[in-house]
């Protein structure tokens, strides 16, 4: 009787029938204890699409980019290993118009090796942690937050080159009157190389 | 009273007999169904709340507004919606007969279940043994179901519930004997008027024979459990062995059935619990509104939250305690809550006679 009702346990000891009996109920009841605990404690989850987890800093998430820093100069397309970003550009002397700057999320793998070559340091992994996209092109990310050229931008170029046109027919008006002095101070002493020089130009403008 | 005997009193006497029955028949069960899909809506968003609130979750937040209340409402409307596949090598009678009888049977067994004095669809007066005789009929269901399903993993959850029911039916019934010893009767409703002295206090639980009471609840929980197939002895269906057991091969209707059937005898063994165990509708203070038209009410409202509290009582316990190997549920059925019962109705039988015969009560 004795042995039927023990029954072995894990560590190969043997435990009576009451030991049972009081095991089984005081387990229950110290794990019945915790999960109520639980069941009155803050919930530790976030409802996502209305809350966002709070990443750390250094988190390497979606890209962002300082478009009026960045230069065009395409270091970070050319240090990512898997040519995700693909950047387009037209220049107007320094002003640049922006045609593109887009990272293909479906090839990113947030090494942020693009980050470390850029000169300007103006292109960084954010904090935003979700690639949502109900097409494949959509994770196609544009970083950009204009295209085109903006007002202030129309107005530097149009100094630039009202600059440039002053500059040039500053230049021209010099080259007036040093086309006209050689005439007059025409002297042998010039040497061939300054007469190799000027003609082209001479030429051009007879042209 | 019976809902007859209200009807008969109602209508003019040339109506037959018979047709008050039928139609005292058709409106209980019309109540019965209307408030036993909403106790399954209910109890669904219950489970999925306190498993989330247990699990540091929040469970469903978003369908309907509120801590999403309405969710167990469109998982509903989306099973009905559902196709309902029937398989071409099942047992088609059995296959379409399970469901029903198994969701009948558990409907069935609410017959007895008293809400408020006076209100109970049929008061027999062997109820007890009416509820227990009837809901353990789910086993033949579930039974029709495994084997018209033409699946092995169906089967095999079948034969466990029918083996599981098969034991844990002594242990339930032992348990229900201190109780019925205790009152005398097997009626609930009179179990539950007895229990109103004390001021709505006199439960079975704190009154003298409450060192009996104890045990016997905690052998009738546990055994409920084992009926109503829930956690730590959810074998018919244990999802990580047997998919989903023998409700495997069910969908859209057909499977909201065995669902619904789940919830409604958690909610059944609850109600005897609480008829029983608790005190029935009694509530401290209650009884000074007897007679006016407020005491129904609200006794049918304490009814069903003191059983509801049970059902989240049950809830609890299965997301505490893992589900235990297909021979320890035997192992916890033959060699322990029977023999326990046993020396319960033993004990309890000398302490009621006792009484009797010392005290006269
Ligand atoms: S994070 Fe890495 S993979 Fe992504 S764009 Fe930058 S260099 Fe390429
Ligand atoms: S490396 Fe920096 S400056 Fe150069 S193109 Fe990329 S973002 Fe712009």
């Amino acid at each position: 009787m004795n042995q039927l009702l023990q029954e072995p346990t894990q560590d190969g000891s043997q435990r009576t029938w009451f030991g049972n009996v009081y095991s089984a109920i005081r387990s229950t009841a110290s794990g019945m204890g915790v999960t109520l605990r639980h069941l009155f404690s803050k919930p530790v989850t976030l409802q996502y699409p209305e809350e966002r987890p709070i990443v750390d800093d250094r988190y390497r998430g979606v890209h962002y980019l300082e478009q009026d820093l960045c230069i065009y100069c395409d270091a970070c397309a050319k240090a990512c290993p898997i040519d995700c970003i693909d950047m387009e550009a037209v220049r107007h002397g320094k002003e640049l118009e922006w045609k593109t700057f887009t990272v293909d999320y479906q090839k990113c793998m947030h090494c942020e090796l693009c980050v470390y070559p850029c000169p300007k340091d103006c292109i960084h992994l954010g904090q935003e942690i979700t690639h949502l996209a109900e097409d494949r092109s959509d994770l196609v990310h544009e970083l950009l937050s204009y295209t085109g050229l903006t007002e202030e931008q129309k107005v530097r170029i149009a100094e630039a080159e009202a600059k440039k046109a002053a500059k040039k027919a500053a230049l021209a008006a010099k080259k007036a009157t040093e086309v006209k002095e050689p005439t007059e101070a025409e002297d042998p002493a010039e040497t061939q190389d300054a007469v190799e020089t000027e003609n082209p130009e001479e030429e051009q403008k007879d042209g | 009273m019976g809902i007859v005997q209200f009807l008969s009193d109602l209508l003019p006497e040339t109506i037959p007999y018979w047709a008050l029955v039928l139609l005292g028949a058709g409106i209980a069960f019309a109540i019965i169904i209307a408030f036993v899909s909403v106790v399954a809506i209910f109890s669904v968003w219950l489970e999925r709340k306190v498993a989330g609130h247990i699990q540091s979750r929040l469970g469903p937040m978003y369908v309907g507004g509120w801590h999403g209340w309405a969710q167990s409402i469109a998982d509903g409307i989306k099973l009905i919606l559902k196709e309902d596949v029937i398989l071409t090598d099942a047992d088609r009678p059995l296959f379409k007969l399970a469901p029903c009888i198994v969701l009948g049977t558990a409907l069935a067994a609410f017959v007895a279940v008293p809400f408020a004095p006076g209100v109970v669809p049929a008061d027999i007066n062997l109820g007890v043994f009416f509820i227990v005789a009837v809901s353990s009929l789910t086993t033949i269901g579930v039974l029709m179901a495994g084997w018209g399903s033409n699946n092995k993993w169906s089967l095999y959850g079948a034969m466990r519930e029918a083996a599981q029911v098969a034991s844990y039916e002594i242990p339930l019934g032992l348990s229900l004997m201190m109780p019925v010893m205790y009152f005398g009767s097997f009626s609930l409703s009179q179990a539950s008027e007895m229990q109103a002295g004390w001021g709505g206090l006199h439960w079975y639980i704190f009154s003298d024979s409450f060192w009996i009471a104890i045990p016997s609840f905690v052998l009738f929980f546990t055994a409920a459990l084992a009926e109503t197939k829930r956690a730590p002895f959810d074998l018919p269906e244990s999802e990580s062995e047997l998919v989903a057991g023998f409700h495997t091969e069910y969908s859209g209707i057909r499977f909201s059935f065995f669902f619904m059937e789940e919830y409604a005898a958690m909610y059944l063994m609850s109600a005897i619990g609480t008829a029983l165990w608790f005190g029935g509708w009694n509530f401290p203070g209650l009884y000074l509104l007897e007679g006016t038209a407020l005491f129904t009410p609200l006794a049918i409202a304490v009814f069903v939250v003191k059983s509801m509290f049970l059902v989240f009582v049950m809830m609890w316990v299965r997301w505490t305690v893992p589900r235990i190997r297909i021979d320890q549920v035997m192992a916890l059925g033959y060699k322990y809550l029977t023999p326990i019962g046993l020396f319960l109705v033993l004990v309890a039988s000398v302490w009621e006679y006792i009484k009797f015969s010392m005290m006269g009560v």
